[in-house]
């Protein structure tokens, strides 16, 4: 039957090809929609989850969470680091991670922070850098692989892409394993380093005027409109440096700043009571007042894909829009095949085989031909998913390809039974005629 | 044994044919002579089990055909009936052993079909498509088609309707020496061939009552 089967698909080999791609389009669209819409979710609020709170100036809750997550987006601003002090004294507080992004090497961004922020990393080579030491890097896997660094290397970061560099290099002590997330594509150093690169460059005089501005708790768009008004191209997160508490070049941690800070509370209530208490806050350092925000990441992260559900909804329409146009597409194919096969059907009807035996015949074609094509779907789906992961991790999410949802598998079995359903009701049409009227 | 008994079978256009009553001893070959739409296919269709009739009886070894249902005279047709068709009813994109082995699909056992091609002069064409055979290599996969399950009854409507005589002759040879022994009855309408069938029954005056034998 089935050997007999497949040989009477291969002589309607159009009409079979055609059914076969009309399914793989509808089922692999169907499915891979759902997939990556569902992973990006999953991915983004997860990432979020890993920690409690974070503390920034104010401004856009999304911008702040985006960048010290995922490391797109400019920071928003700065803060000082005296609040990293008075957080780790928190009874309510776990652990305390300063997070500061200036500078680049070769476009790649360059983050200040201590080796807590990596715990979750491992290194593929070296080791990590010491926090009481300054100038040490851990390369994400994609800064080593694209600019060929090794351990023991020296590079050398400017404020923006193609500028003047620093003149302190930094030595690569440590190169992290690809982890297909933001992680591979930024240089991680300790906080220190980012505050004395500044000193070291000779640049300081340049960044004024964002660094006051930043340090006055502004926004860093106020502070670039300032710069270029001024005539001055670049803008740096630093707004501690420069400044008058400074002795030979060495900071003082009480007046530098840093872009955000991660905080891990003891529990989830702790947490909310950290966030009413920072949110909206100024917070005074000497004569400076800054006017901070306070978020749950996985709350902010959650908004943000809520915000974007209408684009969700959008992609799940066109998909049921595509799948009803596949219904009707398979049905008609396979309405015309079946007219065409009813001569043959016909014919074996007036040799005597037996209705039940040509149903049977009909359906195996046409469930092989379901199973052929959700397979195929399948398969597309999860190479275009390939295709898609360095795009969705650029939105900080992994694409994990071996991640099946349960109703990727229903879509799949819903195509399925469309690709048989048709035959099923010519066949049972058919079985009620007279073999010979056929 | 066949025999028909008071057959009737009316048409849509309320046309109705009757049969005068008829008996086919086993073993031997009928030729079935008359004008077109005198009901010659018709009767082999009523025997086959594929039509029905209105009234009558056929029966075949004492069993009437009309009292069965469609599933038993499916089966009968497929266990002891070899139907060979004018128009040939082969599929034509398949080859000519595929054609055959269609009949595994009611689990006929097809292992005879490489001796009765050999003795039809079709074996060294097998694994052709059927679209690439003659009109008489096609009448012959047919024959083929039809005698391979091994049928105690073979029933032929125009074998050689689509044939020129020379070929629609050789085929009607073949078709006599390789059904030696079962029964035969095949309808045409060229008196020519007559003298190769053991009996030629004229329908034309086998409708409206009477007995051919």
């Amino acid at each position: 039957m089935l050997k007999f089967a497949l040989k009477n698909m291969a002589i309607k080999k159009v009409q079979v090809i055609l059914i076969i791609i009309s399914i793989v389009l509808s089922a692999g669209v169907g499915v891979l929609a759902f997939n990556v819409s569902e992973q990006v979710s999953e991915g983004l609020t997860n990432n979020a989850g890993y920690y409690s709170a974070i503390i920034g100036p104010s401004g856009s809750a999304t911008q702040l969470a985006m960048n010290t997550m995922y490391f797109t987006d400019e920071p928003v601003g700065t803060i000082p680091y005296s609040l990293v002090s008075e957080l780790s004294q928190d009874s309510r507080v776990k652990e305390v991670i300063p997070f500061a992004m200036a500078d680049n090497y070769n476009g790649f961004s360059v983050v200040g922070t201590t080796p807590a922020f990596l715990s979750a990393k491992t290194l593929a080579k070296g080791r990590m850098f010491t926090e009481g030491e300054a100038f040490e890097a851990v390369v994400g896997s994609t800064v080593a692989e694209l600019n060929k660094l090794e351990i023991g290397d020296e590079l050398y970061t400017s404020h923006s892409v193609g500028g003047d560099k620093h003149a302190h290099p930094l030595k690569v002590v440590g190169i992290l394993e690809e982890s297909h997330s933001g992680f591979d594509k930024v240089v991680f150093t300790q906080i220190k380093t980012i505050w004395q690169a500044h000193d070291h460059s000779g640049e300081h005089d340049e960044a004024n005027i964002g660094v006051d501005l930043l340090s006055a708790g502004h926004t860093t768009e106020e502070a670039t409109e300032q710069a270029t008004e001024d005539g001055h191209g670049h803008v740096t997160e630093d707004g501690g440096h420069g400044d008058e508490e400074h002795e030979d070049g060495e900071h003082s941690h009480t007046s530098n700043t840093v872009c955000a800070i991660l905080v891990k509370t003891l529990n989830p209530t702790y947490a909310m009571s950290i966030v009413n208490e920072y949110n909206g806050k100024v917070y005074m350092h000497g004569e400076d007042s800054y006017s901070l925000q306070a978020i749950e990441p996985m709350d902010t992260m959650r908004g943000v894909l809520e915000e974007t559900d209408n684009t969700k909804y959008i992609v799940f329409v066109l998909c049921a829009i595509i799948l009803i146009m596949n219904i009707i597409i398979i049905s008609i194919i396979t309405l015309l095949n079946m007219y065409h096969s009813a001569k043959e059907i016909s014919l074996m009807r007036l040799i005597g085989i037996s209705m039940k035996k040509i149903n049977m015949l009909y359906l195996i074609q046409n469930s092989l031909i379901g199973l052929v094509s959700t397979a195929l779907a399948f398969g597309i789906s999860r190479a275009c998913l390939v295709l898609m992961s360095d795009y969705v991790e650029s939105m900080g999410a992994v694409l994990n390809l071996s991640k099946v949802y349960p109703l990727e598998w229903v879509i799949l079995f819903a195509v399925f039974l469309i690709s048989v359903i048709p035959t099923v009701i010519c066949t049972v049409s058919m079985s009620k005629k007279d073999g010979i009227n056929n | 044994m066949i025999e028909i008994k008071n057959l009737s079978k009316k048409f849509q256009n309320e046309r109705a044919i009757n049969y005068k009553d008829m008996r086919f001893e086993d073993g031997k070959s009928y030729m079935l002579l008359g004008a077109s739409g005198c009901g010659k296919s018709t009767l082999l269709n009523m025997i086959a089990g594929i039509l029905s009739a209105d009234s009558g009886e056929i029966l075949i070894d004492g069993v009437d055909m009309l009292k069965k249902t469609q599933k038993e005279k499916d089966k009968f047709r497929i266990e002891k009936i070899g139907y060979i068709f004018q128009d040939f009813k082969l599929i034509t994109e398949m080859t000519v052993m595929d054609n055959i082995n269609i009949l595994r699909l009611e689990g006929v056992n097809t292992s005879a079909a490489d001796d009765i091609l050999r003795r039809l002069e079709m074996y060294e064409k097998k694994n052709k498509k059927i679209k690439h055979l003659s009109g008489g290599e096609r009448q012959r996969v047919a024959i083929a088609r039809a005698i391979v399950k091994m049928p105690d009854i073979i029933l032929a409507d125009e074998p050689t309707g689509n044939l020129n005589f020379e070929i629609g002759e050789a085929v009607i040879r073949q078709l006599i020496e390789i059904s030696k022994g079962k029964t035969l009855i095949a309808v045409t309408h060229d008196d020519r061939l007559g003298k190769y069938f053991d009996c030629t029954i004229d329908m034309n005056s086998m409708i409206g009552g009477g007995e051919n034998a």
